[in-house]
């Protein structure tokens, strides 16, 4: 049974990103020997995290991602996430939808959805400002 | 056209004037805050936290039956045998009858200087704690 679609991500535009694209799932054995052997389980990879952080954000920004966060149960329900999120490096998110190089920020082409890793993290910095850092992960979904 | 010089400048204690100031200043800054986000070409920022300090120089010398002791009573908040105190300092720095800047202050450093040649003098340093409590520029 798959998980219950939340609602998209707000389509803030973050201070920094970072993107681990996850990998295939895979076993290597090794001989007494040395040598390697490496045994590939699935075609479709998954794993793959997007890490957001919105430093000095408004608190109204702040506001929508925590209201974001309980809207999907937290980490319990996929969702998609918005261009904003992603734009910024043109040659790694064009906004399309396609499986290409040009759409790497995307779980969706790929197979894969989005759900939170993890709890996001509320910072104050003064009042009216504040920082937030966000770990999302693309998972398979049945 | 009215110009100000050191002759109209004066330093209030607590409510009481501190005679023979040689010179003050005061500095206000404001932390920034950066806001730049991936689509951006240029940095931007919005303020942050504010913070005011100042310095005064002030001659060291004693008056009998003065009630401005200068500058005993803000050398003794940072150089005593006691422990530093909470207790706030009320500064007001002026260069006028009516133009002056006040706030409470932490005086962060004291330093005394005696050399052959010259009156002995005290440079004391300040920290604003909190907003001005009153401003006339």
């Amino acid at each position: 049974m798959s998980s219950p679609q939340g609602p998209d991500f707000p389509s803030l535009v973050p201070t920094s990103r970072s993107m681990v694209p996850g990998d295939f799932p895979s076993k290597t054995f090794s001989s007494q020997s040395g040598i390697q052997s490496t045994v590939q389980y699935g075609s479709r990879r998954s794993g793959q995290t997007l890490e957001l952080v919105y430093d000095n954000c408004s608190e109204a920004n702040a506001a929508a991602i925590y209201d974001h966060y309980l809207a999907c149960k937290g980490t319990i329900y996929f969702f998609g996430v918005l261009e904003g999120a992603k734009s910024g490096n043109s040659t790694f998110h064009l906004g399309n939808t396609s499986a290409s190089a040009s759409n790497r920020y995307s779980a969706a082409p790929f197979g894969m959805r989005y759900k939170y890793a993890e709890p996001p993290q509320f910072t104050s910095v003064k009042p009216g400002r504040m920082s937030v850092t966000i770990k999302f992960v693309g998972v398979l979904d049945s | 056209m009215t110009y100000y010089s050191g002759k109209d400048g004066t330093l209030t204690y607590n409510g009481t004037a501190v005679a023979k100031v040689s010179s003050w200043s005061f500095s206000a800054s404001v932390d920034t805050l950066e806001t730049t986000v991936l689509t951006d070409s240029d940095r931007s920022y919005v303020p942050g936290l504010r913070q005011f300090s100042g310095s005064a120089t002030i001659f060291y010398y004693e008056d009998v039956g003065s009630t401005a002791p200068a500058p005993k009573p803000l050398l003794e908040k940072i150089i005593s045998t006691s422990a530093i105190g909470e207790s706030g300092v009320t500064l007001r720095l002026g260069w006028s009858s009516s133009k002056y800047i006040q706030g409470s202050v932490i005086i962060t450093s004291g330093e005394l200087s005696c050399a052959v040649g010259e009156v002995m003098q005290a440079t004391v340093q300040f920290q604003f704690t909190g907003p001005l409590n009153g401003v006339t520029l």
